[in-house]
């Protein structure tokens, strides 16, 4: 593992060209961003709440926000980007065929855009109850 | 995606997720890499039943109580402490992987994890307080 790292440091894979370096960067600076938003997160929905978790009628008060609207949705682009990137990794490194990596490509992509979108909906619907 | 290479230690064999799995002559990075990996597959299991709880809105007062009963039972806190686990481990050893990825920090790599890790015990203890006490 260590000529691993030193070889993966030498290379600087940030500044890889290419589409794995890109890929690379933004998993690490989705996940960098996570670190925020999920802190962010954890305080405002659970600690600061009295018991842990709202009520149904604190809950639609809560996202009537735009301003917590508009971070819910964020936390969830940057988080189902950062899963799905992950998601692809273990699978290509399971040392797949080419047909099954490009499968695994167009899973991994229609997955992610499936999760955004019914994400996003279920965002508006409970900010409409 | 043509330069994309699998994962590969030289210590074991061929078989990538056997190779996970493999305790031989395990090192921290190793393990760091094993573990963060095992933590975000059960993150994004978690996501997807966040996803589900949180359809639940949709059924109204009614519904959503019957989640909060289930999520105040002794049995779903326990739970909320390994997936707390889960969120300071991933996070905290991302933290180190993206650093040194940027190459910052790589000679001191194992300092770094040790103390990302004694941060993250010392936040796992609180969180637990705070989640049994809340």
């Amino acid at each position: 593992m260590q000529s691993v790292l030193s070889n993966q440091t030498t290379r600087k894979r940030a500044a890889q060209s290419g589409a794995a370096g890109a890929l690379w960067l933004v998993q690490a600076i989705s996940g960098l961003l996570l670190v925020l938003l999920l802190l962010l997160h954890m305080v405002a929905h659970h600690f600061v709440v009295e018991g842990g978790l709202r009520n149904f009628q604190e809950v639609l008060a809560y996202v009537s926000n735009p301003a917590i609207f508009f971070l819910e949705i964020v936390f969830l682009i940057v988080v189902t980007a950062h899963a799905m990137l992950g998601a692809r990794a273990i699978l290509l490194d399971l040392g797949l065929s080419k047909s099954a990596s490009r499968a695994a490509n167009w899973g991994i992509t229609l997955l992610g855009l499936a999760a955004l979108v019914y994400g996003i909906w279920l965002a508006v619907a409970i900010q409409n109850l | 995606m043509q330069e994309y290479r699998t994962t590969r230690d030289g210590v074991r064999g061929e078989r990538p997720l056997q190779a996970w799995f493999d305790v031989r002559k395990r090192n921290l990075g190793s393990w760091a890499f094993a573990i963060n990996r095992l933590t975000g597959m059960g993150l994004i299991v978690y996501l997807v039943l966040h996803l589900i709880v949180l359809s639940t809105l949709l059924q109204g007062e009614q519904g959503w109580d019957k989640f909060l009963e289930i999520a105040r039972s002794p049995f779903f806190l326990a739970f909320d402490i390994v997936l707390i686990f889960g969120i300071l481990f991933h996070g905290l050893n991302g933290i180190r992987v993206a650093l040194i990825g940027m190459g910052i920090g790589a000679k001191n790599h194992r300092s770094l994890f040790w103390v990302l890790m004694f941060i993250g015990a010392v936040l796992l203890v609180v969180s637990a307080w705070k989640v049994f006490t809340i």
